[in-house]
């Protein structure tokens, strides 16, 4: 089963603010993209238009929040937090305000719209800030989940959304948790950390490992790290104590994004394991009709999992394994 | 015209709040040129019983001014004047650019153009009180006050001032030869603002202005300020001189005349 990200977003926001009056939305031109035509029709006051103006809306957003109001910050990522990163910076963190930042078209996801809008930056703008939280959902119902866990925080917050309807990977039965990551699935031998609807490809993989003889007893322990900062140290760090193995795949730039944040975590931590970063390597998008033919272009896609996943277990057998330094 | 001096009360608060300006940056340096020019207008918003700024909001979009804003909570009792000495040390709450730490600062502020966008906001928010935003000329070279002025015009701010310290100079130098603004009265006016313009040291004119904008806070139109005032005002040797408008260290000669000039 498929369903839209970005339109779960905008039904449960509408949702939320039928019962909290405080909700607001400041939106800049991108109503109909993010889902709030609904949310517009039903609280045209609590519905403020601010045009393409990013920087603008960013401190229009604190100042309502300053308030009281929970307000939700509208656009695609490729503006908000691109264009108003020190707007972000000083009236929103600076200022502790009770802003939810939602970047939608994330990553090379958003397809033929090319570079100028595959926003593949936005964790390390985000990750970089104090008192900013950074939570990236796995699918639509992970979504609907961070929507309502963050509509009771008073904290600044920024959620990455994509454009395009992904598989449901979220286990109904979990509930979301500010800084506590999941294990979708529990492995023994390579740990597989990231974020966004990217993690289908390690079910793939999984699947061929299980059809191939000599890679059957293979078990990846899939790791969904919806909550990027905080970070969930306890998860990773067992996991990866368990496996000795860490692929962190994501639709990011390598720098700035979770591989860097999870690698400082192991190091910090006194550990050591087998790394290898899945990520955009320094690189801008391009256009494609398809975000596969982006992945395998840029060397993310599920092949390239599978490679990485191979090439892990071969140097283990040759004697070249990143075995654990320290205990 | 009758000559201002002495002809308002706030003339003798604004002038002991001068003494208390100059001793702090001469102890620790600070963005001296700014908070002369623009002190008796924070003075006439604090000290002029037109606002309840419990309620109003007061923000300081030139966070660069915070020594003038500083003086004036230390003076209007929102902390202690002693700490007035410790601007900008490691220990003291009091920032060199405004900050949210100091008691009665609503908005922290320093990378300019943002403030009247966060007014605008609570503008919007709090619909039954003013809002008054203090902005430079300079700033006004900033897109993002563009983006507020035709926000205010459509969400129809009639409880929104901004109070513009036209002191006609910037860090490095005339705002008419860095980025000149023109005609900015006719840009507010374009924009669907009210405007008036007053002289920003004359305080009766000051009130005048803000009393004028409190009366039509329920209509349509956010009203601009436009208060000619003079860098580094009330000492000789700073007025209109931009390379005051930040101090690092004065010497005891130079702070011995400005002492005797206030």
């Amino acid at each position: 089963m498929i369903n839209s990200i970005r339109q779960s977003f905008g039904d449960t926001l509408t949702k939320l603010a039928k019962n909290n009056k405080n909700i607001f939305v400041v939106n800049a031109d991108l109503k109909s993209s993010l889902f709030l035509n609904d949310f517009a029709k039903k609280f045209p006051r609590r519905f403020i238009e601010c045009g393409v103006a990013e920087n603008n809306a960013a401190a229009v957003a604190a100042g309502l929040a300053q308030t009281g109001k929970t307000v939700f910050l509208t656009s695609f990522a490729c503006f908000s937090p691109a264009i108003n990163w020190n707007t972000i910076k000083q009236s929103i963190c600076y200022n502790n305000s009770n802003v939810k930042i939602i970047g939608s078209h994330a990553g090379l996801m958003s397809t033929d719209l090319g570079a100028t809008h595959q926003m593949l930056e936005d964790l390390a703008l985000m990750r970089s800030l104090p008192n900013m939280e950074v939570f990236s959902p796995l699918d639509a119902l992970e979504t609907e989940k961070i929507i309502k866990t963050i509509s009771f925080s008073k904290k600044p917050a920024y959620i990455r959304l994509v454009r395009p309807s992904t598989q449901n990977l979220f286990d109904p039965k979990f509930d979301f948790t500010i800084g506590k990551s999941h294990i979708l699935q529990s492995g023994k031998d390579i740990t597989i950390i990231g974020h966004g609807p990217i993690l289908e490809e390690a079910f793939q993989v999984q699947a061929k490992l299980n059809l191939d003889n000599k890679y059957k007893k293979i078990s990846l322990e899939i790791i969904n790290c919806s909550s990027i900062k905080p970070l969930d140290t306890f998860t990773i760090l067992k996991s990866v104590k368990k496996t000795g193995h860490l692929i962190c795949l994501e639709d990011h730039q390598k720098n700035g994004g979770l591989g860097e944040a999870v690698a400082s975590l192991i190091l910090t931590n006194n550990f050591s394991c087998k790394f290898i970063h899945l990520a955009v390597d320094n690189s801008f998008g391009r256009s494609a009709k398809t975000y596969q033919e982006l992945y395998n272009y840029y060397g993310i896609g599920v092949n390239d999992l599978l490679s990485a996943v191979t090439s892990l277990l071969v140097k283990e057998r040759s004697g070249l394994s990143g075995k654990r330094i320290l205990k | 015209m009758f000559p201002f001096i002495n002809t308002n009360p706030l003339q003798k608060i604004s002038q002991n709040l001068r003494h208390d300006l100059l001793d702090m940056v001469y102890k620790n340096g600070g963005h001296i040129g700014g908070s002369l020019s623009s002190i008796d207008l924070i003075t006439t918003v604090y000290f002029g019983n037109l606002f309840n700024l419990k309620k109003d909001h007061f923000i300081l979009s030139a966070g660069h001014l915070a020594p003038a804003l500083y003086t004036v909570l230390a003076n209007a009792g929102y902390f202690d004047k002693k700490l007035l000495d410790t601007y900008s040390n490691f220990t003291s709450i009091l920032q060199g650019h405004i900050s949210t730490e100091v008691p009665g600062v609503n908005y922290s502020s320093g990378a300019l153009g943002q403030g009247l966008s966060f007014s605008c906001g609570l503008a919007l928010g709090d619909p039954k009180h003013t809002t008054i935003c203090l902005t430079s000329d300079g700033e006004h070279q900033e897109g993002q006050i563009w983006e507020s002025l035709l926000f205010a015009k459509k969400y129809k701010l009639g409880n929104l001032i901004n109070i513009v310290d036209f002191n006609q100079f910037q860090i490095d130098g005339s705002v008419s030869e860095i980025m000149p603004l023109d005609n900015l009265a006719a840009k507010y006016i374009q924009f669907g603002w009210t405007v008036t313009t007053v002289d920003g040291h004359n305080f009766n004119q000051i009130i005048s202005a803000l009393k004028k904008a409190v009366e039509t806070r329920h209509g349509a139109y956010p009203v601009c300020i436009i208060a000619k005032t003079t860098v580094g005002k009330g000492i000789s040797f700073m007025e209109n001189n931009f390379k005051y408008h930040d101090v690092k260290k004065l010497s005891e000669s130079l702070y011995n005349q400005a002492k005797s000039e206030l």
